[in-house]
């Protein structure tokens, strides 16, 4: 019981500041600006081709799934993470530095649940933004297109191609896909939060962080290390691409999420070390 | 109450502390002095088991920081100089938010506490609206709701205009009359000091060199201030007299030696006497003493 009220506060310090709700509005904003490409001619026109191209029916594909599905690819890896690394950044290394922590280590709470209740809060809020850009990426996409419609899936890098002319399917894929992205994203908030719990400038912590994950994405790019990618993190990451095969591969999915959850766990056990040794002067 | 036992400590090679030992009593209120870099902080960063001890150990009512750092700190409030709220939230959510981690907020308690403090009509406000002084009612409030045995207090009153010290220090005074409360006062104002504590170490250099009860600095021998001219003929007939001249305006007598001697013996040698004042030793005259390397008065 303790816990969860140690974690409901941590959660309404997470969300009483207002850098925590910068991420909601630049989704929000960004969403708006897709939606407005989206209903220009041309860009239907590519789209139209490239369903049709495929064999498929435009009108069953142009749709607020597949518009969903967009968004989510094109801005979570690039524009979530800042937001995920810059919150997950700060949850440690602010409060060192505006002196929170001492306050707290007047307190009988140990470093580790200390650690673990700040852990809890990051990845509570990875997976709510997660979802709370796919349900109002959603709800603009009905609002500018209809609810009606399939999901068309395209991703030449992951190599998924797919195709879901029932509402019901394409809307399970995508919220399967939306939970697949949320566990990615708590990796990169885990990559954050350990660098946190180092002697570390908040912003810094950020950085490096973000530096790490365009640094394994230049290099997965590189065709010399097209055989390794699926060593690098990012590849790793993208691996909720897969919820959206036409044919659910639950070895490469469990394979891929096995890693994840094994690289968060490593993060953390990092992080806490580090934090567990510092000495905190008053 | 409070043990500290053989604390040593080194930043980077550099000692912080060395061989620091006290004890406090139940009940008493205990002043740690010393210059900044002296151990201070430090001292009380391994009392709260935020700081690592190279050696030695702090003990709270018999159980061990280091060992049981949890079970240790359960009785425990702490206040520190320039206390560091969550700014962008309300007095009354830091509360809540900071007794989330000493076994749960108890509303009840809170409204008791936050009215004794003189704190219920701005609790609701935002921190970063706040003055000074009344984050420091805030930091006592959240170091008494704990209903804390021991109270540690790290230059508490810096910072505060005089209302708000002597506020602050009656406080804790009618705290330790009411609840026995033991308290550890780390402060650089004397004065303060002087007034609220029982007992008194200084610390120099991360070493103790200075232990003793603040009644004892008003004992030993009578300190004069004397106003006259010139000092050098002056200063032979206090050596004369047994006595000793301990800074450019003051001398100790010896017991036996009438002070009115002293003053007669001046004016016949024509020694313009001004002025001949006692004066009682404060913990000002300690703390020079010992800090300007004039030995240790313990």
């Amino acid at each position: 019981m303790n816990f969860f009220e140690q974690l409901g506060g941590e959660l309404r310090k997470l969300f009483a500041k207002p850098r925590t709700w910068m991420g909601y509005g630049a989704f929000l904003a960004m969403e708006v600006v897709i939606l407005c490409v989206y209903k220009l001619e041309k860009s239907q026109h590519y789209m139209r081709m490239m369903v049709e191209r495929n064999g498929l029916e435009f009108g069953t594909y142009y749709s607020s799934l597949t518009i969903t599905f967009t968004i989510m690819l094109l801005s979570m890896f690039l524009l979530g993470s800042i937001y995920f690394a810059l919150v997950a950044g700060d949850i440690v290394a602010k409060e060192n530095e505006d002196g929170n922590l001492r306050m707290v280590f007047a307190r009988p709470i140990s470093r580790l649940r200390l650690l673990l209740v700040k852990y809890a809060a990051i990845c509570l809020y990875t997976v709510s933004f997660v979802f709370f850009v796919g349900i109002s990426g959603y709800a603009m996409a009905v609002l500018a297109v209809g609810a009606e419609g399939g999901l068309f899936v395209m991703e030449p890098k992951m190599k998924v191609f797919a195709a879901y002319p029932e509402w019901a399917e394409g809307a399970t894929r995508l919220a399967l896909s939306a939970a697949g992205i949320s566990i990615s994203m708590v990796t990169l908030s885990s990559m954050a939060f350990m660098f946190s719990c180092f002697r570390i400038k908040p912003a810094a912590a950020a950085i490096v962080t973000l530096t790490i994950l365009f640094v394994d994405m230049i290099l997965q790019s590189f065709p010399f290390f097209k055989p390794y990618e699926s060593f690098f993190i990012t590849w790793r990451m993208s691996a909720w691409i897969f919820f959206m095969e036409q044919h659910l591969s639950w070895p490469k999915l469990i394979e891929s999420y096995a890693l994840l959850f094994g690289l968060n766990a490593s993060f953390f056990t990092i992080g806490w070390l580090a934090f567990q040794t510092r000495d905190f002067k008053t | 109450m409070l043990e500290v036992r053989n604390l040593i400590k080194a930043f980077g090679g550099k000692p912080a502390l060395r061989d620091v030992s006290f004890q406090l009593e139940k009940g008493e209120i205990y002043g740690l002095l010393g210059h900044n870099g002296a151990g201070k902080s430090t001292t009380l960063g391994i009392i709260l088991g935020m700081v690592a001890p190279d050696e030695g150990e702090a003990c709270i009512a018999g159980i061990s920081v280091q060992r049981e750092r949890r079970k240790a700190l359960h009785k425990v409030g702490a206040i520190f100089e320039a206390p560091a709220f969550y700014d962008y939230m309300s007095g009354w959510q830091n509360l809540r938010i900071l007794m989330s981690y000493s076994g749960g907020f108890d509303e009840k308690a809170a409204r008791e506490v936050v009215e004794r403090v003189g704190l219920s009509r701005r609790i609701h406000s935002k921190v970063c609206t706040y003055s000074h002084g009344m984050r420091q009612r805030l930091a006592l409030a959240q170091a008494l709701l704990p209903e804390p045995e021991l109270l540690l207090l790290d230059e508490p009153t810096d910072g505060l205009d005089p209302e708000g010290i002597k506020w602050f220090r009656d406080f804790i005074l009618e705290l330790r009359d009411e609840r026995g409360m033991t308290v550890l006062f780390n402060s650089h104002l004397l004065s303060e000091v002087e007034q609220m504590c029982d007992r008194v170490a200084i610390l120099r250099e991360g070493k103790r060199v200075f232990e003793g009860s603040v009644k004892s600095f008003s004992e030993g021998l009578p300190i004069f201030e004397l106003a006259l001219e010139p000092w050098d003929k002056a200063e032979e007939i206090v050596r004369s007299l047994g006595g000793e001249m301990i800074s450019p305006s003051r001398v100790t007598l010896p017991l036996n030696v009438d002070p009115a001697e002293l003053s007669a013996q001046l004016v016949h040698a024509g020694i313009k006497l001004r002025e001949m004042a006692r004066v009682h030793r404060s913990l000002e005259d300690v703390y020079m003493e010992i800090l300007n390397g004039e030995g240790s008065p313990n």
